[in-house]
């Protein structure tokens, strides 16, 4: 603690002689490493996140009552990406402890040794419905599907499963899909009559295949997530592959938008702890408190999230249960971010060459 | 003695911008040229992959081709308004600026996303035009190459016209008049006068317009279509997506070492005489 007050008062003392003595150079040369210095002497724990609710909903549910039980300070960064991430791994100087992220991101991180092998003394797993990899745990499970504007597409008419979205004659309409090979290669070969138990190993042929005959009829392939909601609301299309998580707050807000829960490709979010930060204890801590139960419960009331603990998903209200991710329609598919971590760079080079032609 | 005096002042004075620049731009860029041949050892795998990559050609090409579209388009309608702003009075001229530099100050992705308003199907553009003609069809302007340069060019015209502006304003009046006297038309005196009296401007603009638009990222993946992917949009495929960072620094390098040989290649033709802003 006093270390770090030291720290700031020397961050301090270099605001201040940037003022006075206008040395620009001096300062730029000092500053990252006193920003190195406090990240490293800090027993504050970092971890990354995703802004707006989401940021509420984790520093309400997680990081206060993590605070108030072990006396750890958690702070929560947002917007953090892989990237930088393994700039800090590789020079040493680590800010953040505890890195939150979808599945292609974690295994890629993984797969470059970015993250601290979990902890099994500390993380308990045994509760949990996917108990994830070596060196990551899955939190909660979040779901895609087909949106569409209920006002200007009655259901009847919008498509309810991938199946319809391919389906360009029963069901016109300006289509939207991710430029993202994972999901969409899914979504492609359940449209082409796979069964979703049995998608992996994906039939990569047969999907391409699918997704050739869909090409000519997706109007825009969406780059920013908040777009998948914001092109239906602004009348540029009429279906899209969102998330139940960004279609209800949009919902909430009052805009037209609605999204089938008659199909979803369900994905996991993960945590994993950055390899050599000095707060690793703390971080298996934090790692294993996200994943108790009653957590994991007041995390599904809060956010339109399907929790990864068998027993907090028990604990979840019929209010919730209506906008979780179901992981017992048969209709539905987990995505196997394991298949992903071997197969997504080659795929998605394929992919956005394929976009290309 | 007092030469050597001058130099030793300029050099102290110019220390610490030197230093800056060093840190901020020569390290960093130093640090992608050896992160681009170090993956795992020391080699070209990274520049030999680019060669063969059927993807990195096609980026390549993609991003020249709306790069110098957006630059000429904005040449035109820049040289345009610089052409009425110097007609101006001063004080009209100071307010008609703010709406110059207004795209400026106005962050691209909040940009980016209005003109899906102003642009798309149900957009103001295409509902004035079906109002005033009766026509059903919306113009496809929103997912495709006019939407990514109308985009751009929003972006690029005041790098366009300030530099243009600049270089008109300080046109002497009198050759114009001379012209005018010996019986000059206002098209041959902007053909043999004003034009190759500002070219020093337009080649600044042009070149500052030509190397931000070689960078684009958020337009591209907002406004285009999926044909529009820009180098930038590769560049962050690698960097973030895949973490081959020997890859994205290959490419970076790559994009860099164009973009310096077309500014040489500019600056011959003036013969090296630019006038940067």
């Amino acid at each position: 603690m006093t270390k770090t007050n030291e720290n700031r008062e020397l961050n301090a003392a270099v605001t201040v002689s940037r003022r006075s003595v206008l040395l620009g150079a001096t300062v730029a040369v000092a500053a990252p490493m006193m920003i190195a210095g406090r990240a490293r002497a800090d027993s504050t724990l970092t971890v990354t996140c995703w802004g707006g609710d989401y940021h509420k909903g984790i520093d309400s549910i997680f990081a206060k009552p993590f605070t108030a039980e072990t006396g750890i300070p958690v702070r929560l960064v947002d917007n953090a990406d892989l990237a930088r991430m393994k700039a800090q791994v590789q020079s040493g100087r680590l800010e953040w402890d505890v890195f939150d992220s979808v599945g292609p991101q974690i295994t890629a991180g993984a797969k470059d040794g970015l993250w601290e092998p979990v902890d099994e003394k500390i993380v308990n797993r045994s509760d949990l419905v996917v108990p994830g990899g070596t060196h990551y745990v899955g939190t909660y499970m979040f779901a895609g599907g087909l949106a569409f504007d209920p006002k200007r597409t009655p259901d009847a008419k919008a498509p309810a499963v991938f199946k319809d979205f391919w389906d360009v004659k029963a069901y016109p309409g300006r289509r939207g899909l991710r430029p993202r090979i994972s999901e969409t290669l899914e979504m492609a070969l359940i449209a082409d009559g796979v069964e979703p138990a049995k998608l992996y190993p994906l039939d990569v042929e047969r999907g391409f295949a699918a997704l050739d005959r869909i090409k000519p009829h997706i109007k825009k392939w969406i780059e920013a997530t908040p777009q998948t909601v914001t092109l239906i609301t602004a009348n540029e299309l009429d279906f899209t592959y969102s998330y139940i998580s960004r279609v209800r707050p949009a919902q909430i807000a009052g805009s037209s938008i609605a999204i089938s829960t008659r199909q979803t490709l369900n994905s996991l979010e993960y945590l994993a702890v950055a390899k050599g930060t000095a707060n690793r204890e703390a971080a298996m801590r934090y790692v294993d408190f996200c994943l108790r139960p009653d957590r994991q419960a007041a995390f599904a009331e809060t956010l339109f999230f399907s929790p990864n603990s068998k027993r907090g998903l028990a604990a979840a209200s019929a209010e919730a249960r209506k906008y979780m991710p179901d992981t017992q329609n048969p209709a539905n598919a987990v995505v196997d971010d394991e298949w992903w971590a071997q197969n997504y760079s080659a795929l998605q080079k394929r992919f956005t060459e394929w976009l290309l032609i | 003695m007092n030469h050597a005096l001058d130099t030793r002042h300029a050099a102290l004075l110019l220390a610490p911008l030197t230093l800056l620049m060093l840190l901020f731009f020569l390290m960093p860029a130093l640090s992608i040229v050896w992160t681009s041949v170090h993956g795992g050892q020391l080699d070209l795998a990274a520049y030999r992959e680019l060669l063969t990559s059927a993807l990195f050609r096609r980026v390549l090409a993609t991003t020249f081709e709306i790069s110098i579209e957006a630059t000429a388009l904005t040449l035109v309608i820049g040289y345009a308004i610089a052409m009425h702003l110097a007609r101006l009075t001063p004080s009209a001229r100071a307010v008609m600026m703010i709406f110059v530099m207004l795209p400026f100050w106005t962050s691209i992705l909040v940009k980016s996303f209005a003109f899906t308003i102003v642009l798309g199907d149900a957009g103001l553009v295409n509902r004035a035009i079906s109002w005033l003609f009766g026509t059903e069809t919306p113009i496809p302007m929103l997912f495709n190459r006019v939407g990514v340069v109308l985009g751009m060019l929003n972006f690029l015209l005041p790098f366009m016209v300030l530099p243009v502006l600049g270089n008109l304003l300080a046109q002497d009046r009198t050759l114009q008049r001379a012209a005018e006297t010996m019986g000059a038309g206002p098209v041959r005196i902007f053909l043999r006068i004003t034009l190759p009296l500002s070219l020093p401007g337009v080649l600044s603009g042009v070149l500052m317009c030509l190397s931000l638009s070689v960078g684009s990222y958020i337009t591209p993946a907002l406004l285009g279509g999926r044909t529009d992917m820009m180098m930038a949009n590769l560049v962050d495929f690698y960097t973030r997506q895949t973490l081959d960072w020997p890859a994205a620094s290959a490419i970076a390098m790559v994009l860099l070492l164009i973009t310096a040989l077309i500014v040489v290649l500019l600056t011959r033709v003036r013969g090296g005489n630019v006038e940067v802003l």
